[in-house]
């Protein structure tokens, strides 16, 4: 019986063996670049640093742009709001129930006062 | 020169200021041009120590450079040659006794090869660098 290994999907075909070869074919292109470098660099010595002009490399997080730098903008246009409301998020649980509880007793006023 | 046998890479140099006037950075220009063609043997400057052999240093160490200069000494893979061009890396020449000097280059970090000159021809940093690949050969050859 002939070993059948093509998915034939309709929009093409799916072959292992074809992408085990192609695997291969890279492995060995990128183990040849890989063994062509420099082998004279010792690591965990400052051969492996980063070369900044022979200044010394900062620290990762303190050049890497971060999550929250994407969001400066935007705290930068609220700036007013965040300036009130964070102080008051003091992280005692105590605090937030009375402001639920003040908050709901306003809501509860307003309903009361609509006609 | 002997065969090169050893050393079988292209020799990548690597030029280092600690405070020179600029005189045997016109010199070292001046060698690389077509004029003597030093990048048909491969020898080339590059614009970073972690690419480069040899490492070409000119001028006496000032105080603000001392530290760069053992960095990026520091970053250069092994095997490496340091070749001095000019005199005032080599003794500190008129600069000796600067308070704002460190030193000559080898009080600072090794030195191989010294081309004296204020500043030397482009053939005597030429030679320099030959010296350095020689040296690099006798490395290359004993590991």
């Amino acid at each position: 019986m002939a070993l059948e290994t093509a998915l034939e999907t309709g929009y093409g075909f799916w072959d292992p063996l074809v992408w085990i070869l192609a695997v291969a074919i890279a492995a060995a292109v990128a183990y040849l670049i890989w063994r062509a470098g420099e082998e004279g660099y010792k690591r965990g010595t400052a051969q492996t640093e980063a070369f900044l002009s022979g200044n010394v490399q900062p620290e990762k997080g303190a050049i890497h742009v971060r999550a929250g730098n994407l969001y400066w903008g935007f705290l930068e246009a609220l700036a007013q709001y965040y300036r009130r409301t964070v102080p008051v998020h003091t992280g005692v649980l105590n605090d937030y129930v009375l402001w639920f509880l003040g908050i709901t007793a306003l809501i509860i006023v307003i309903i009361g006062l609509m006609p | 020169m002997k065969s090169l046998r050893s050393f079988k890479k292209s020799l990548w140099v690597y030029h280092f200021n600690s405070g020179s006037c600029n005189g045997c950075e016109i010199e070292i220009v001046a060698a690389i041009t077509p004029r003597y063609d030093p990048e048909r043997f491969g020898i080339r400057l590059v614009g970073s120590p972690r690419h480069a052999d040899v490492m070409l240093v000119t001028g006496p160490v000032t105080r603000k450079m001392e530290p760069r200069l053992r960095r990026v000494y520091a970053q250069m893979p092994d095997p490496k040659m340091v070749v001095v061009v000019g005199v005032c890396g080599s003794s500190g020449s008129p600069f000796y006794e600067s308070y704002n000097l460190v030193g000559p280059v080898d009080q600072v970090i090794p030195v191989d090869v010294y081309v004296p000159g204020c500043p030397p021809r482009p053939e005597g940093i030429l030679y320099g660098v030959v010296k350095a690949v020689e040296k690099l050969e006798q490395l290359e050859g004993k590991a």
